[in-house]
């Protein structure tokens, strides 16, 4: 019976299960609703960490409806896949545990229902093995995450959604192209099957649908010219919902481009142009950040700046550069989802969201302020956070490669972080440095807000001193995604 | 300039896809899983109508995401709307309908129902299904908001219908993982090809979606009438 | 004449495509964006059909005995735009929601007026 409740497919089907009944729930007890999504969550973070040890071995296979692939859908388990359900898995149990408080007006049940559905979604897209099914899954994460954006319905937030909706429309329409011109091709949807019939991308028939996907996938996955909606989805969106859009949403978008360029097209070729892409973005992020007044969208900035940085290292395509990069994704996470759920709070007390109003702060909400420091401090890359070792890897795959572009561009990157640190030292000395010294009255926080952030900051704390615990994984997921060969052995025997 | 530098782009992409659909001739059979749905549907699902034992039993997992995303737009729709003021706090006078169109819509409305019904419940023998099934109840319904003014759907009862159809995919799944085989396993004994209580748990899925889809179609009209 | 004969279905669904994107990137009303929005759906749907369509072939159901299976088309395509017409329709009512919310606050519909978040 144990063995049973191990299989992948219930770290889909289970939530999937629960969101349904979750209406159901509500006609017996309004109160018992909040608690559902931290269960589901709970449930699975628990089977996923318990699969870890078992797919690095031996990555698991399942097919849907009892028919091999390429016939019937299937679910590929690998250490990537395992390893980001155990991350959305995380991060949304701790997100979860901070919205039974947070959210008090508008229709909650609504927003606990097309929560758990985001957080679903985003777990479909990293476990399955088919294109088309990878769609269907990646549409759930954004159609869900449109109208979260929108939960407030104010006037920022309308606005926001609707520009988010039209730009990851056209990127849906984009996708569904690309399938379509590989399905003429080909005449299967199976990733490992497409994979291995396409040997070069150099002819126009293959190019054009690895374009097509790539654009469609960056519009959620917020690469350079396709990220102008983020400032204003990210800032206008509930504080909790930031968190997870930032922390887990476009992390899932950036899974997908890396599925569909390493694995299912084989293009080593064109990592360069990815290479250069990722400086710019990390540019253009930092320093549009620097001249923000508005905390959630200085921060949404920063995150765009991050996925240039994890787009840079994942182009270096050796395996220090990737596992460098896997790693710096699970650092953005998160730092990310620490920050805005401080800065959440400090929101609601403070009433206003410019970063002038927060004076003080150190002194009146000292744990909250003390969390949002530890998070900014690891987002830089300072010891003794987990931001420090994954960024040391990236700079150490970049210089491991003797050649002065990787050198030039490192040195970019490293002038980029020198911005960050400036806007976020800014910030910190606003907490805690400025402010009359009259009402030090404190306020401490609700337990269910603080709890989720002494998790994080042990996370945090505990994978900088220790990143030996996750070597393992990282290399395992890195191999993966650099050996394409392996992955469809692994499917079609 | 806008324009213009919108036809130079779609110039740039519409000769990309141009060359690139030299690959792809028109008419061909091209495709090896085609084929076999085609050849050996009968026999591995039962049913006669191959598009259904597609949706519903080779990609079946596909169609579990189609009915989340439907819930997710009512859910959407829903939550969006809830903070706006509702039609009947304002004191207007509701002006009746004209008889033609209230007859005629309370005469249609349980033709209608019947059509969708059968579509969806024959859903594995003739072309339809769930979801076009679903579409026309949810029309009947749009029909009787149409004509007579002031009539509701009861909105228990609909989350109700929802939700219960929605959790009876996914038990009929359930079951199949249960007795040891896969998710979405046929565990149903097949019957006869092309009576209607053949093909397994296909029927019971697609009553199951058309359910889901007519009550959650009219929970969308039902918020977008009452709450703009 | 051949030639279009054989490929007058992928010109028409690829020309719906592209009037949509016009609309899309050119187009100030919101309400007309839904609606170039919606045509670039049909087209790419259009488009994913006509892959699957086989010469002289028929729906691929066996409705009657003795059909031959070699004269069907292609059923995955009519599938795969099954699930997309649903993705479809969920995105409309999201943006005609969304519209509906956005004229209660700003009074009008034309995205170049609605922008009041700057940089």
């Amino acid at each position: 019976m144990v063995n049973q409740l191990l299989n992948p497919v219930l770290l889909i089907v289970i939530p999937l299960g629960l969101a349904f009944s979750i209406p159901l729930f509500g006609l017996i007890s309004k109160k018992i609703e909040k608690f559902i999504p931290t269960v589901a969550l709970l449930f699975n973070l628990i089977v996923s960490v318990i699969l870890i040890p078992k797919v690095l071995v031996n990555p698991i296979n399942v097919s849907l409806g009892g028919f091999l692939p390429p016939f019937g859908i299937n679910l590929v388990a690998g250490p990537v896949g395992i390893l980001f359900t155990a991350l959305i898995a995380l991060v949304g149990l701790l997100v979860s545990i901070y919205s039974w408080d947070y959210i008090k007006e508008g229709a909650k049940e609504k927003y606990h229902i097309l929560y758990l559905l985001l957080l679903t979604g985003a777990t479909g897209v990293v476990l399955t093995g088919d294109i088309f099914n990878l769609f269907v899954f990646f549409e759930i994460l954004c159609i869900s995450s449109y109208s979260l954006v929108a939960y407030y319905s104010d006037k920022a937030g309308t606005e926001s959604a609707i520009k988010y909706l039209i730009q990851g429309s056209i990127g849906s329409a984009f996708i569904l192209i690309g399938i379509g011109l590989l399905y003429g091709q080909f005449g299967t949807l199976n990733m490992a099957d497409i994979a291995s019939k396409i040997n070069s991308i150099h002819s126009i028939s293959i190019f054009l649908p690895l374009v097509l996907l790539i654009t469609g996938f960056g519009v959620e996955a917020a690469i350079f010219p396709l990220n102008a909606w983020l400032p204003d989805a990210h800032s206008s969106a509930p504080s909790s919902i930031s968190a997870v859009l930032s922390g887990i949403a476009i992390e899932v978008g950036l899974y997908a481009v890396v599925r569909i360029v390493f694995t299912v097209f084989g293009a080593s070729s064109f990592l360069m142009f990815f290479l250069f892409l990722g400086v710019l973005t990390i540019l253009i992020g930092e320093i549009c950040a620097f001249s923000q007044d508005n905390i959630k969208r200085m921060l949404a900035y920063s995150s765009i700046g991050q996925i240039g940085l994890i787009v840079f290292a994942l182009s270096i395509n050796t395996t220090y550069g990737v596992s460098g990069g896997l790693f710096q994704l699970i650092n953005h996470t998160l730092s990310k989802a620490l920050l805005f759920l401080a800065v959440g709070y400090m929101i609601y007390r403070s009433g206003s969201m410019n970063i002038s109003s927060f004076e003080g702060m150190g002194k009146k909400m000292p744990y909250t302020s003390l969390a949002f420091t530890i998070g900014a401090f690891s987002l830089i890359g300072l010891p003794p956070f987990v931001g420090f070792p994954s960024k040391f890897m990236i700079v150490k795959a970049a210089l491991f490669k003797h050649e002065i572009l990787f050198t030039v561009l490192i040195a970019l990157v490293l002038f980029a972080t020198i911005i960050e640190g400036a806007y976020f030292f800014r910030v910190i000395q606003v907490l805690y440095f400025k402010g009359k010294k009259d009402d030090i009255k404190q306020k401490r926080a609700p337990a269910s807000i603080l709890i989720p952030l002494f998790i994080f900051v042990g996370l945090i704390v505990f994978l900088g001193i220790y990143p030996k615990f996750m070597t393992d994984v990282l290399n395992s997921a890195a191999s993966e995604l650099l050996n394409r060969l392996d992955y469809i052995k692994s499917v079609i025997q | 300039m806008r324009k213009i530098i919108s036809a130079i782009l779609l110039i740039i992409i519409a000769g990309g896809i141009t060359l690139s659909l030299m690959k792809i001739p028109f008419g061909i059979p091209k495709t090896k899983v085609g084929e076999y749905y085609i050849n050996k549907g009968r026999e591995e699902t039962g049913a006669t109508n191959i598009v259904t034992s597609v949706v519903l039993n080779y990609r079946g997992f596909d169609t579990l995401g189609e009915i989340t995303i439907l819930f997710i737009a009512a859910l959407g729709v829903g939550a969006i709307l809830s903070l706006g003021r509702k039609r009947t706090d304002k004191k207007e006078k509701i002006e009746p309908t004209s008889s033609i169109v209230y007859t005629g819509c309370r005469f249609l409305f349980p033709i209608l129902l019947l059509v969708g019904s059968y579509i969806f419940i024959h859903g594995h023998l003739t072309p339809g299904g769930g979801f076009q099934g679903g579409a026309i109840i949810a029309s009947a319904f749009l029909l009787i908001y149409l004509s007579c003014p002031g009539k509701r759907v009861n909105e228990k009862y609909s989350k109700i219908t929802e939700s219960l159809a929605g959790l009876i995919f996914i038990v009929l799944g359930l079951i199949g993982l249960a007795i040891g085989q896969e998710f979405l396993f046929n565990f149903l004994p097949k019957g006869t090809l092309g009576t209607l209580l053949s093909a397994g748990i296909i029927p019971i899925i697609y009553i199951a979606i058309g359910l889901k889809v007519g009550s959650e179609l009219t929970g969308i009209i039902d918020n977008l009438i009452e709450k703009s | 004449m051949n030639f279009l004969n054989n490929y007058i279905y992928y010109i028409g669904a690829f020309g719906l495509v592209f009037i949509g994107l016009y609309i899309l990137l050119v187009k100030k009303n919101l309400i007309k964006v839904i609606i170039g929005l919606s045509i670039l759906d049909t087209g790419v749907f259009l488009f994913l059909i006509a892959v699957g369509y086989i010469n002289k072939g028929t729906a691929p159901i066996f409705s009657k005995t003795g059909l031959n299976p070699k004269n069907m088309v292609d059923p995955v395509p009519q599938a795969l735009v099954l699930t997309s017409i649903v993705i479809g329709v969920a995105i409309l009512a999201l943006a005609l929601t969304l519209a509906i919310k956005l004229y209660k606050h700003y009074g009008t519909l034309n995205l170049r007026k609605i922008k009041e978040q700057r940089w």
